[in-house]
């Protein structure tokens, strides 16, 4: 019974590794295995960056109906120019680019949180708001100058074991980490109890608006986090490096089977629906399809699996 | 009859000693620039050019006022109602960097109406009573295979970075290559991806597609990917290839730390962002009442093996290569037009 109940469990998560391994077959079908490999490590690479904001994302929306964070580019977009340029090509000072990446994080987040919670505007206008505003900030700070990583920093992000790039190890020990968080701490068990039935939470005597305040912060600092990393990795920040995380981070969220309507997350199927990303990209650059097909294809293959997953859901 | 003859190239000359001159005083002639977007290096450097040549103008009284109009977003009723509010306000000439090519011809057909003087450029409106400054990119992407030719003579395969889908520019240097590709066969073009002229994007881009490909022996783009092409090829440990860069200082720099290691050899071509202020000038032209044609062809700007060390350092950081067009220039550009 038990072991019936923990297949079911899993089960939402299991269809964007599914896609992945699908999408990734055909493109290797496509070059007949040439380069299997150098897909796999790429799209490692490439995943971590919508992990990172993704599992910060998946946090809000966990929040239950309305809650998002659609300021996450900006976000990541100003984090990457404040990292660059505490930094300032210096690799001792990494450490404090670092910090200085999540506090420009941290006060996105916060500033999101209190225009929701002071203003009590809903969280889809909100963080829309605030994004508009951190970008404006974000152009006149960093003036549309693309501002170089220290190299050692830059190498670091580009490291690779057996062709496993090093960050994606570190990011699945940070995944780790937040699926203890999630299911294990009282902290995760609030955020999902809020997402159920917020009343009932509240008077479960829940403290829920502390637990709203901390998760819209976390996800401000991660987006920070992921803007430090997306400037080493990609040689420099800019103000749009974070521009594609506004519908991937909720893409790998609902690809991965996290409920969008709250109170029902998973960790890996944020792993599982990144990968499910930069694959189906890798895929339709291998077949060589045209930027319009391409983008249509997209389209199509995500709500595809959506469904596939969703589906699942309803039959439950 | 001689005489007749001599008469009219009399006449001649003094209507072309009269085209170098002002026909009208623009000195009281208000200018305005309506751009939509800001968040790049190279809309930075546009700006930045236009408000150096502007101010001086102004100065220096050839215009009464050129004002700069930016909108928060890249949205196109935005600037639809910007151009309105410019309308409204008075100015005599539009210099525009448009969102849409025909999306605003609703709006810029209301400013020729009311007299108003539209110029637009790099992002340029089809409304046939507004001016295009346009950089021959067909030729850029022509140019590349050209250049590409000499660098590896033997030839082989090339990866192809387009630009923004859907846009005139990428559709322009994109036929350009492939006309190329045809004059010297010994090329072939065995992946293509979209970088948007964005590295991040273009790097991304690359990454993927790489891991698939057979050996390459350059890289033909559209500029601001060439960097980002440069890294997804050191990351996946293939061998450097000849990529064709875009005026980016991150891509000149990469050449210059290239040439130094092993005499690395390529070629640079881009818009300079300083066409905004060849468009300012021919916004002045035309308040000047100069008859001018409605297309205007414009070189673009490339650097070589042995002059690209000389601008690197004219560059900011993390900027683009520029270039500040003169009045002269303009009517060098309208004359060439003229043909």
């Amino acid at each position: 019974m038990i072991a019936a109940l923990a297949k079911l469990a899993s089960k939402p998560w299991i269809w964007s590794f599914l896609g992945a391994a699908l999408v990734w077959l055909a493109a290797i079908a496509f070059t007949a295995g040439y380069g299997a490999g150098g897909m796999l490590t790429a799209a490692l690479s490439l995943s971590v960056f919508t992990v990172i904001v993704g599992v910060g994302q998946m946090f809000v929306i966990t929040l239950g109906p309305g809650n998002v964070d659609l300021s996450l580019p900006a976000n990541i977009g100003l984090a990457s120019a404040v990292a660059m340029k505490v930094m300032d090509g210096d690799d001792r000072m990494v450490a404090v680019g670092l910090a200085a990446a999540l506090a420009s994080g941290l006060c996105a987040g916060v500033a999101n949180y209190l225009l929701i919670w002071a203003l009590r505007i809903p969280p889809i206008i909100a963080t829309l708001s605030a994004s508009f505003v951190i970008q404006s900030i974000d152009i006149s700070y960093g003036r549309g100058l693309q501002i170089k990583p220290p190299p050692g920093f830059a190498d670091f992000t580009n490291i690779q074991i057996l062709g496993v790039p090093l960050i994606a190890v570190l990011t699945v020990l940070f995944t780790i980490g937040a699926g203890i968080a999630l299911h294990r701490m009282v902290y995760g068990r609030s955020v999902l109890a809020i997402g159920q039935n917020i009343r009932a939470a509240r008077l479960a005597g829940l403290k829920v608006e502390p637990i709203r305040f901390l998760t819209y912060s976390i996800c401000g600092m991660l987006g920070g986090l992921d803007g430090a990393l997306l400037a080493g990795y990609f040689r420099g920040a800019n103000v749009d490096i974070g521009g594609e995380y506004l519908l991937a981070s909720i893409a790998v969220v609902v690809i991965g089977g996290t409920s969008v309507a709250g109170g029902k997350a998973n960790i890996p199927g944020v792993w599982g629906g990144a990968l499910f990303l930069v694959l189906l990209l890798t895929m339709l650059n291998t077949f060589g399809v045209s930027a319009g097909v391409r983008l249509l294809l997209t389209g199509l293959i995500i709500v595809a699996v959506i469904t596939a997953a969703g589906g699942q859901k309803t039959t439950r | 009859m001689k005489y007749a003859v001599k008469r009219i190239a009399l006449c001649a000359l003094a209507s072309t000693l009269m085209a170098g001159a002002a026909f009208a005083d623009t000195s009281d002639k208000k200018i305005a620039f309506s751009n939509n977007y800001a968040g790049n290096s190279w809309r930075q450097a546009m700006l930045n050019s236009f408000d150096i040549v502007a101010k001086k103008a102004v100065a220096d009284k050839v215009v009464g006022a050129a004002d700069v109009f930016t909108t928060a977003d890249k949205e196109v009723p935005t600037q639809a109602a910007q151009i309105q509010n410019l309308i409204l306000q008075g100015y005599n000439a539009i210099v525009i960097n448009a969102g849409s090519p025909d999306a605003l011809n609703g709006a810029i057909k209301q400013a020729c109406d009311a007299g108003v003087v539209v110029v637009s450029f790099d992002g340029i409106v089809t409304e046939p009573c507004a001016y295009r400054v346009v950089v021959d990119f067909k030729d850029v992407g022509k140019q590349e295979i050209e250049q590409m030719a000499k660098f590896q003579p033997k030839g082989g395969n090339l990866l192809e970075i387009r630009g923004l889908a859907g846009t005139s520019i990428d559709d322009a240097v994109h036929s350009g290559i492939i006309e190329g590709v045809k004059t010297h066969p010994e090329f072939k073009i065995v992946g293509s991806v979209t970088g948007d002229w964005d590295q991040t994007t273009a790097q991304k881009a690359v990454a993927t597609i790489l891991p698939s490909l057979p050996a390459i022996v350059g890289v033909v783009d559209q500029g601001g990917d060439g960097y980002g092409a440069a890294q997804a090829i050191a990351a996946a440990g293939k061998p450097r290839p000849t990529i064709i860069m875009g005026n980016r200082q991150d891509e000149l720099q990469w050449w210059k730390e290239q040439k130094a290691k092993d005499g690395y050899k390529t070629w640079s071509a881009s818009i300079a962002p300083g066409v905004s202020t060849l468009a300012f000038w021919v916004a002045q032209q035309v308040l000047d009442g100069n008859k001018i044609p409605h297309d205007l062809l414009v070189p673009y700007l490339a650097f070589t093996q042995d002059d690209f060390e000389a601008e690197l350092p004219k560059i900011a950081a993390g900027g683009v290569a520029s270039h500040e067009y003169t009045q002269q220039d303009a009517i060098a550009a309208i004359k060439a037009n003229m043909k």
